[in-house]
């Protein structure tokens, strides 16, 4: 009788113990891991940190490039027309900053039109212009309530802008605007100048 | 003879002012009122308000008073001619807010500039009309609004009280009963509360069957939280850890509705959505809320050259691979399918438990987005021979184990 009354105590106490275990939900911890080693990658992985990095500054995987080191990404210029010849354009990167005049002069699409250019344009407008710009490209994004002096693409000042004008916008800022070239691929870029020539038509 | 020119000069005096004051009135009285407010919100009140307030150029009220009709033209038609030319209120306009030049409007002519002078002016006088009540309005809803919280409090405070005295009554209760019973059955020395008590959980230890029953509850329980711990390993379901700085999806991707893509730019095109470097936070934040302590943060880490180190919250394990651009950009799954409903969080937690089960469930069930992609036809093609039934995730190799483990 009292080994069963001791036996009763231990699970007792062991189920109270396990339960108090279980409900302890603490939101800043990832919870028990088992066998971490399958879990955390030994090599070096982007975005994934969890172990501090003793060869890099800041103990961080991640590293700047070395200096003067030129992205490639910028000089893919050359597209693919409909008649499947290539396109071969460098001439942006002859731009400087400061010749806005100059791009709108000198700059063109160097991707035809087409109705499925256009939807990409769309979509691509949608992910990085819209919460500014708006819907229509009136300036009336959700955004640009606080921003302010997000410009009316119809508006009499703008509405016939050039695309190589809009491509410099996008590439280098303008106004309050900054530059979006970080973010936006040169092709994507001039999808979207596709786009907001359709919304300089106004609704 | 003084007073004969004095009278001359009074009356030369009232002419010139009130020919000038008619030469003022002259550019909005031409204007049309409708004309100008389509005009003016077209074209001039993202950066104008008619009123005082500086948006991003100043506030337009009285702007007839300030400068001649003829400026305002020249200014309107070409504002980096009339800078370049020197004009001492020009090159000032444009020092005090930060060298933002207005956009030029060469093709406003005078009917157009008049139009939009005859807004502001008529906008202004509207506003002059009907201040006091709207001022009055605004307090009101102020008060009501702070009432309200208050209001919540007395609710909550005096719930408790009654609460409280609820329990006070049950005891009481407890005790006479008690008392009355005792009475009945013999009318021994009175008791206090606690000996009851006391004696009730004797009586109820000491019965076998409820002490059974009571261990045998814990055990199962204990039990069942000792199975779901075990399945828990290794999964960070409601994990919300705290962030270096209070960033809130739910202002951001919710009320802002500035999309995913903005901020996590490799989503649709890499393996990693990405963690938004600081030149993306400035592209609002240059402007937007610059003061906020939280937003200082960034730009210290600017000055610094300090990483700021987010917390990850969603970490698939080493041993399985994932990418993110063949689920968004190829299958087309919006973001909310795998992370929650993002927009509504202020804190980001896993709300799925990502595990293998959880993808396979995903890949039983999802129909393969075809459409569009000549990668798939071949497969497509092959999947109807065999199979009337849509082609899956499943079908074309999707539960493999050397699909995400290699």
């Amino acid at each position: 009788m009292t080994k069963n009354n001791k036996n009763n105590a231990l699970l007792f106490g062991l189920s109270i113990l396990l339960f108090v275990l279980g409900s302890c939900n603490n939101p800043n911890r990832t919870g028990i891991e088992f066998a971490p080693n399958m879990y955390n990658s030994r090599a070096y992985e982007a975005q994934t940190q969890w172990r501090s990095n003793s060869i890099n500054p800041h103990g961080m995987n991640m590293r700047e490039p070395v200096a003067g080191t030129v992205s490639r990404r910028k000089y893919n210029t050359d597209f693919m027309q409909d008649d499947s010849s290539m396109v071969h354009d460098l001439m942006m990167y002859d731009i400087p900053k400061d010749s806005i005049e100059m791009a709108g002069r000198l700059l063109t699409n160097p991707i035809p039109w087409s109705e499925s250019v256009e939807e990409e344009g769309k979509v691509l407008y949608e992910r990085n212009c819209q919460h500014c710009h708006g819907t229509g490209g009136a300036g009336d994004g959700k955004v640009a309530e606080y921003y302010k002096g997000v410009p009316n693409y119809s508006s009499d000042a703008l509405k016939n802008i050039p695309g190589g004008h809009i491509y410099w916008v996008i590439t280098n800022g303008k106004g309050r605007m900054w530059s979006h070239a970080s973010q936006v691929l040169p092709e994507e870029r001039w999808k979207i100048v596709h786009y907001v020539q359709r919304l300089q038509l106004g609704s | 003879m003084f007073k004969a020119i004095s009278k001359q000069f009074l009356l030369l005096l009232f002419l010139t002012t009130s020919l000038s004051y008619s030469f003022a009135q002259d550019a909005s009285a031409d204007g049309d009122v409708a004309t100008g407010e389509k005009l003016f919100k077209n074209n001039c009140a993202q950066c104008h308000a008619t009123g005082d307030a500086v948006v991003v150029g100043p506030g337009l009220k009285g702007i007839e008073e300030r400068r001649d009709y003829a400026w305002l033209k020249k200014w309107i038609n070409n504002p980096a001619a009339v800078i370049a030319s020197g004009d001492k209120y020009a090159v000032d306009l444009y020092e005090k807010y930060n060298k933002t030049q207005m956009t030029a409007f060469q093709s406003f002519g005078d009917p157009e500039i008049k139009s939009i002078l005859a807004y502001v002016k008529s906008a202004n006088e509207a506003a002059a009309a009907a201040p006091a009540g709207e001022v009055a309005g605004a307090n009101d809803s102020g008060t009501q609004e702070a009432g309200g919280g208050k209001f919540f409090n007395i609710v909550m405070v005096s719930l408790l009280v009654i609460m409280v005295l609820v329990l006070f009554a049950l005891i009481a209760v407890l005790g006479l009963l008690n008392k009355l019973s005792n009475k009945n059955a013999d009318a021994g020395p009175e008791k206090s509360f606690v000996e009851n008590l006391k004696n009730i959980f004797a009586t109820a230890i000491g019965n076998k069957t409820i002490r059974n029953a009571i261990i045998w509850l814990f055990l199962l329980l204990g039990s069942k939280a000792t199975f779901d711990g075990l399945y828990g390993i290794g999964v960070h379901q409601g994990y919300a850890p705290t962030q270096p700085i209070a960033f809130s999806h739910k202002l951001h991707a919710g009320e802002m509705e500035i999309n995913c893509a903005y901020c996590h730019t490799g989503v649709y095109k890499g393996k990693q959505a990405g963690i938004p470097s600081s030149n993306i936070c400035m592209n609002c934040h240059n402007t937007i809320k610059r003061e906020s302590p939280e937003i200082q943060k960034i730009y210290t880490a600017i000055e610094n050259d300090q990483p700021v180190e987010w917390v990850r919250v969603h970490n698939l394990p080493d041993l399985a691979y994932f990418n993110h651009s063949q689920h968004t950009n190829v299958a087309g799954l919006d973001c909310e399918n795998c992370h929650g409903q993002i927009n509504k969080m202020e804190v980001v937690e896993q709300r799925h438990s990502l595990t293998m089960g959880w993808c396979i469930d995903c890949h039983r069930q999802t129909d393969v987005n075809s459409k569009g992609n000549a990668y798939y036809d071949a497969l497509l093609e092959a999947h109807n021979n065999v199979s009337g039934d849509p082609m899956k995730v499943e079908d074309i190799g999707g539960l493999e184990c050397a699909r995400c483990h290699y």
